[in-house]
């Protein structure tokens, strides 16, 4: 019984500093869940809302931070985004970065994908998002099996010099704007058709 | 297998891999806990599917009565003609796909002593936590005249399913320049926005098809959700067809009669041409019978694992729960069946309760490509589900057609992923 005493006390210290510790920490699955009702389980969407199970923390991370600041353009990611610390969001951005991507399961016009994917070499859109839409760059998004639609919608913010872009990705505003809505359309189509 | 691609082998069965590699910290324990769910709705649904993610050793087994679910978000499409029942039922496989043991029969007692379930098919099954779901129940006879057997000549449509079609078929036999009542319930009810999105889409049916028609909601509260959206919306739309009649302007109905469509409030008649009636609501039966609920008629809860204050052990999520700012809505019990599964498989391995957090949005579509929405995160703050300051919020007044485009796009894509979040 003298030996088990101290043991037990230090079980006991251990937990309650384990308990502690995961107090501060927050949960990336029970944070992660909460978005499944637009983005899918675990990040798997459905579409049109975008996939994001499978993109890298570190693009995931930054979006909300630009989504909380307004210095990026959304319908109401800035009103969800605005509901998480710094370390809530790391957390989740942690969890769908864990995930496996799936992509998007769209039916695409070969002819469209094909010009897409001139333009997206003669245009120069492969020197930042690589050649399938992939890039090496953590904090540049995948686009490759990601939702046609919402590509879309993402190219005209760029366009438009009204709405918000996040600052890395104002080059794009340049190279967006001379390109007609079909153009637009094209990139989409070709990035959607990428793995 | 072969047939099956890679989408739906990770959705089946690498999600519950997944689910283990992304929570190192809860399903190593092999409980093997018996949890039994009732209902299998947007809150009973998610959280047998989730119970079985977060920990795989848990029994999971769901009750519900019908072989298959009638989505009621989105079914004021079906009043538009813009979308037909079958868009909005889903079978019980993908449940069954995550190990979920799915019986189709009806709950007619719960014993929290004994902590045992009988059905009506006269099963009796022991548990070691309950969930209950039954979404709401409707206090009949709160107005006068509107009883079940009303329903036939006044549908409420607030279940999806032959109401809903009921009053479709009823709104297309009205004669163009009839009026179409639609009587709003008190609150709290499920889906707040639901009355008023559905006089935007009976509209959106009359102003092709009878022009000359009118929607009257007669609503006996002062305000509504989204309210100077709805407006806007209706006006920019639908404008002289809508008229919303609220507690101030005598719209509390008292009392109805069915078969002369005759809507009562305290100093007018209303002769109807077709008339919805969204009686007020309480906890579903099973919740009442059980003693779950309160003096207000609904389950009060704690709120960081659903067990009710009342009964140990047995849990209340969705419309029939008391979740503080959160509203009776489809996100809203689909959010705190997670927090439930995540806490109940805590439980059932002796851990610490994981701090909860959840979300509700929910999107009305005023026309096919006009959405608006409300949104929020909520935290436990001094015991109760409040929404995180500054967070949270409308769409705005000002948006472009554009965002109301992007809006409705993004309400069609909610309920594709939330029902496959639920039903895959």
């Amino acid at each position: 019984m003298r030996i088990g005493k101290p043991r037990i006390g230090l079980l006991i210290a251990g937990l309650l500093a384990a308990a502690f510790v995961g107090a501060d920490e927050p949960d990336g699955a029970m944070l992660g869940h909460t978005c499944a009702g637009c983005h899918g389980t675990y990040g798997v969407s459905e579409g049109q809302a975008p996939v994001i199970g499978g993109m890298s923390k570190s693009f995931i991370r930054k979006a909300m931070h630009d989504y909380r600041s307004g210095e990026r353009h959304s319908t109401i990611m800035a009103r969800l985004a605005r509901g998480y610390s710094d370390e809530e969001i790391a957390a989740m951005a942690g969890f769908f970065a864990d995930q496996e991507w799936v992509s998007a399961d769209e039916d695409l016009d070969p002819k469209e994908v094909k010009r897409g994917k001139e333009l997206h070499t003669t245009r120069g859109c492969v020197g930042c998002h690589g050649p399938k839409g992939i890039s090496s760059s953590p904090l540049t998004p995948r686009l490759a099996g990601q939702y046609s639609e919402y590509l879309e919608i993402q190219m005209d913010y760029y366009r438009d010099p009204d709405t918000a872009v996040p600052s890395e990705g104002i080059a794009m505003r340049g190279m967006l704007s001379g390109m007609s809505d079909e153009d637009v359309a094209a990139l989409a189509a070709f990035y959607a058709s990428q793995q | 297998m072969s047939s099956m691609n890679r989408r739906q082998f990770v959705k089946l069965a690498g999600g519950a891999v997944l689910a283990v590699g992304a929570l190192p910290t809860i399903g190593h324990g092999k409980t093997k806990a018996r949890v039994i769910v009732i209902g299998g709705g947007y809150g009973g649904g998610t959280a047998a599917k989730y119970l079985r993610l977060y920990d795989p050793s848990l029994q999971v087994t769901l009750i519900e009565k019908n072989k298959e679910y009638i989505s009621c978000p989105l079914s004021n499409e079906v009043l538009a003609g813009d979308r037909n029942l079958d868009s909005l039922t889903f079978g019980y496989g993908g449940l069954k796909g995550h190990g979920v043991d799915v019986i189709h029969d009806e709950v007619t007692e719960i014993d929290p002593e004994k902590k045992t379930v009988a059905t009506g098919g006269g099963r009796q099954l022991e548990y070691d936590f309950v969930v209950v779901s039954p979404g709401v129940g409707y206090r009949w006879g709160a107005i006068e005249g509107y009883n079940p057997s009303a329903v036939e000549a006044m549908p409420h449509a607030w279940e999806a399913g032959e109401q809903t079609l009921r009053l479709r078929r009823q709104i297309r036999a009205m004669e163009d320049g009839g009026t179409v009542f639609i009587v709003a319930p008190p609150n709290p009810f499920r889906c707040p926005p639901g009355p008023y999105e559905r006089a935007a889409q009976i509209s959106h049916y009359l102003k092709a098809n009878k022009p000359k028609s009118k929607v009257i909601i007669l609503d006996p509260k002062y305000a509504f959700s989204k309210q100077k959206l709805f407006q806007q919306g209706w006006e920019m739309h639908y404008p002289g067809m809508i008229e919303w009649v609220g507690g101030h302007q005598d719209g509390k109905v008292i009392e109805v009669d069915p078969k002369r469509k005759l809507l009562v409030t305290e100093f007018e008649e209303h002769k109807a041409a077709v008339a919805n009636v969204i009686p007020p609501q309480k906890a579903g039966p099973i919740a009442e019978k059980t003693g779950l609920t309160d003096d207000s008629g609904w389950c009060p809860v704690d709120p960081r694992s659903f067990e009710s204050t009342i009964h140990s052990d047995v849990h209340v999520i969705g419309d029939s729960c008391i979740a503080g700012a959160m509203p009776k809505s489809g996100y809203a019990a689909n959010s705190q069946a997670k927090v439930l599964a995540a806490a109940i498989a805590a439980k059932a391995s002796g851990k610490r309760l994981p701090e909860p957090s959840y979300v509700n949005t929910c999107y009305s579509l005023i026309t096919p490509d006009h959405g608006i929405s409300v949104a929020a995160v909520y935290s436990i703050q001094d015991g109760e589900i409040s929404g995180v300051e500054g967070a949270g919020g409308l769409s705005p007044l000002e948006a472009s057609a554009e965002q109301r485009k992007e809006e409705a796009l993004y309400a069609h894509s909610w309920y594709r992923n939330v029902t496959a979040d639920i039903f895959t």
